[in-house]
């Protein structure tokens, strides 16, 4: 009767959950003495790594991606090269505070597992370039494109996700699919849904909320807004995102290199990411 | 004065002794006749969850107004089934609070609260499904794995056992089953390498009368030889009891759904068919004897505990009537059982079932390939949480259908190796969600004879609620966004909804009445709603 555990035990979840950063800001403080990573028992064992590969997918491949290159949250071969298995561990057990990726109550056998498996993709794969591109640049067009819907720190619009830590969410392939084609994946509360009233009124937005018998929405206007649907003729889901896609023809590639450049410095004003 | 005084005690001494005892076998055996009484997690022995009750209908039911709630002010949501009996709302709560209320008003009267040890082990959460009530006692089960006989007028223990040792993994959240002078309990915790059994005790002295394991020892005549035949996987074989079993009082029988085998998901680590987890166990309620059992899962590998309520009914099949247990599975099957044997009558999937082609005549599912977990994950419907779960059904054997959550679900599962630890979490894998899965829930309208979905009624998201149905012809059931809703029973027309600020978790509606008003109780989150129809509406 496992429930919620899933979800529970989830060892990282959202964007905004950024191991990436944490492990730095993280960095000064010495692992304890007793941890037990000091002496990882399935270090290089075939049939722990083929365990710790399970427990991976269980837990972290959703937002790090099958191959820890990074999905929605950050790439784990990028980061972890550096990084003491002890710190790793700790880590792991604890969680990151000020972001949603949350401790692990499983045995510390489980925790050891994963890393076994981690250290073993690490020496097997290649971490993804380092971030290049003018950054200026991509400060510039952010400024021209982006932030009429985007905002970053206390600038921009709000139809599109806060982007203020998204160097820190993201691994550098996430940034460049969710520019190249948005409509691939929408972060919950930003799918695009039109609601067409009895008179015939047409209101799109993005769904915030939904249930049986009402729906919560954020309007081109940005008001946010709720309505029965008793009232309404209609909701339709679409299937594409508000933003557009900015396919070679809208953004050159290398624009787009200049602008993921820019977007990868995005670390954040959140002491814990920082 | 002195004399006067002694004088006083003794008429108050005897009066208290020729009190009769507000809940006695006999109420029990008559389950809701009396319309102030709710006395048990299923309403009565047969767990059809359906009340008598009429003043509310289809017609006035949109009038349903909020008319007092109740809120805990502690931690944890609530999952129990509360006991009415004679005005007062007995409720149990997270972390084994629980509470006397008056059913008028709200009004709390009396608080039990249990020093809970810190190092508990619990796979879901420190929830409790409720009281059982017998004489002038309620009996409740606590998360570290003992069962409590509490005064109904005081709050105050009057014993306490222990059922196992919860430093080991063991621990308690179903309601007990009151039957003639025994209390029925189960045991959880089969994700920390435990042996489930249902137990029952002595009301009186807390004296335990049998044991029943739900993981069968090597010695079992039947289910011993479907272990492992080396090693003790068998001890460590799970089959939890998490949801409250049905009495037949004819054949003096009670049943319970099993919980999944342990570690959950490794194949390897426990072959064969696993008896008696994952089944509905048919028990002598005097002896705890197995008189039956038929396996919904054998050799489970999706977590898909049978931990349903076992509903009793009377059905006509092929022109006859027959004695039957209705079972809407975990595993995404709904079953309708022969009450006496335990046989097959009808099987058929209720949501989309992608692990097995149907169950075949000998009442075995026919797998389809390619549904054993492994490292690399495989994706098989429905998710862990199942077709349905521990949310209870009901049955109104007027309309003669079988309410049930249904959840439409998938997972990619996932199962590795695991060293065992005692009281360390032993499941051995672990579950994703598909990205491109959508999943959502419907309370779904079973015909029991044919196993057909006669009406569905949908949901944007799943839901863990469980159902309640009145004779007025009306289905309560909760939404995973908060709403508690009223449908009609025939129809699965919506006719009313309030939304609670919480769904409705493990929780169903219950009904009562009191000084001639209908009231529809519903617990979420930490707070019980009570509602009826405006006053003078019911004014005679």
């Amino acid at each position: 009767m496992a429930r919620a555990r899933t979800a529970m035990h989830l060892l990282v979840l959202f964007p905004s959950l950024t191991l990436t950063a944490v492990l730095a800001a993280q960095a000064p403080k010495a692992p304890p003495a007793e941890s037990p990573a000091r002496n990882n028992p399935h270090l290089g064992n075939k049939e722990s790594i083929r365990s710790g590969m399970a427990l991976y997918r269980v837990r972290c491949a959703d937002c790090h991606g099958l191959d820890a290159k990074g999905y929605r949250g950050p790439d784990l071969t990028a980061l972890l090269g550096d990084m003491p298995d002890e710190k790793l561990f700790q880590t792991l057990r604890k969680g990151v505070t000020g972001t949603e990726m949350p401790g692990s109550t499983a045995p510390d056998d489980e925790l050891l597992l994963v890393i076994a498996y981690l250290r073993n993709m690490n020496a097997a794969s290649a971490a993804e370039p380092a971030p290049s591109g003018n950054v200026d640049n991509g400060q510039r067009l952010f400024a021209a494109q982006c932030t009429g819907c985007h905002r970053i720190g206390m600038r921009g619009g709000h139809l599109g996700p806060d982007l203020s830590r998204i160097g820190a969410a993201r691994s550098r392939s996430a940034l460049v699919r969710e520019i190249r084609t948005p409509a691939e994946w929408f972060p919950p509360g930003y799918e695009t849904v039109t609601l067409v009233t009895k008179d015939g009124q047409r209101i799109r937005g993005t769904r915030k909320n939904e249930d049986v018998f009402s729906i919560q929405i954020m309007d081109m206007r940005e008001r946010l807004q709720g309505y029965l649907k008793s009232d309404l003729r209609e909701v339709i889901y679409e299937k594409d995102s508000l933003m557009p896609a900015f396919t070679a023809a809208r953004l050159n590639d290398s624009d787009l290199n200049d602008l993921v450049g820019y977007l990868t410095t995005l670390r954040g004003s959140d002491h814990a990411v920082r | 004065m002195r004399t006067l005084l002694l004088v006083f005690a003794a008429s108050v001494t005897l009066a208290a002794q020729g009190a009769a005892p507000q809940v006695t076998p006999q109420d029990l055996l008559r389950g809701l006749e009396d319309p102030g009484k709710w006395l048990t997690y299923g309403g009565d022995y047969s767990g059809t969850r359906h009340s008598p009750l009429t003043q509310l209908t289809p017609e006035n039911v949109g009038q349903l107004a909020a008319q007092w709630t109740f809120q805990t002010g502690t931690l944890g949501s609530f999952q129990t089934t509360p006991l009415v009996v004679d005005g007062i709302i007995y409720a149990t709560g997270f972390n084994n609070h629980a509470w006397a209320i008056d059913a008028r008003t709200g009004r709390p009267i009396w608080r039990y609260r249990r020093n809970l040890p810190d190092d508990l082990h619990t796979c879901c959460g420190a929830v409790n499904r409720g009281f059982a009530a017998l004489g002038d006692r309620l009996f409740m089960t606590t998360i570290d794995a003992h069962l409590v006989s509490l005064d109904m007028k005081t709050g105050d223990v009057l014993w306490d056992v222990e059922l196992a040792d919860f430093k080991v993994g063991y621990s308690a959240t179903v309601a007990p089953l009151a039957v003639k002078d025994k209390i029925i309990v189960g045991i959880a915790g089969a994700e920390f390498g435990i042996r489930g059994f249902i137990d029952a005790y002595d009301a009186q002295t807390g004296q335990r009368a049998w044991r029943f394991y739900t993981v069968a020892s090597p010695d079992d005549p039947i289910g011993g030889r479907t272990w492992p035949p080396n090693g003790d996987a068998w001890q460590r074989g799970g089959g939890s009891i998490w949801v409250t079993g049905t009495y037949d009082p004819q054949q003096n029988t009670v049943f319970f759904g099993t919980g999944n085998p342990g570690p959950d998901y490794y194949s390897n680590a426990r072959e064969g068919d696993n008896l008696y987890t994952a089944s509905v166990v048919a028990l002598d309620a005097d002896t705890g004897r197995l008189r039956w059992h038929y396996q919904f899962t054998p050799h489970d590998v999706h977590d898909w505990d049978s931990t349903q309520v076992p509903v009793l009914g009377e059905l006509p099949i092929n022109g006859q009537p027959r004695k039957v247990v209705m079972f809407a599975n975990r595993n995404g099957f709904f079953y309708t059982l022969d009450r006496a044997t335990g046989k097959v009558i009808v099987a058929k999937p209720f949501v989309e079932t992608t692990w097995a082609k149907e169950i075949g005549p000998d009442g075995r599912p026919v797998l389809l390939p390619g549904h054993l977990p492994d490292e690399e994950g495989t994706k098989t419907c429905p998710d862990l949480g199942g077709g349905t779960n521990f949310m209870s059904p009901s049955y109104d054997p007027t309309s003669r259908l079988f309410f049930v959550t249904a959840r439409e679900t998938c997972a990619t599962y996932f199962a590795f190796d695991q060293k065992f630890k005692p009281g360390e979490q032993y499941e051995s894998g672990g579950t994703t969600r598909p990205r491109d899965q959508k999943n959502f829930g419907a309370l779904r309208a079973i015909d029991p004879v044919t196993g057909t979905m006669k009406w569905e009624f949908r949901y944007p998201s799943v839901s863990s609620s469980g159902v309640l149905t009145t004779a007025g012809g009306l289905v309560f059931a909760g939404d995973g966004d908060g709403n508690i809703m009223a449908f009609d029973s025939r129809s699965g027309k919506n006719l009313w909804h309030y939304q609670l600020g919480f769904a409705m978790r493990s929780t169903a509606g219950t009904t009562y009445m009191v000084d001639g008003r209908q009231y529809l109780l519903v617990p979420s989150g930490s707070m019980l709603t009570a509602f009826a129809l405006p006053e003078q509406r019911t004014q005679r």
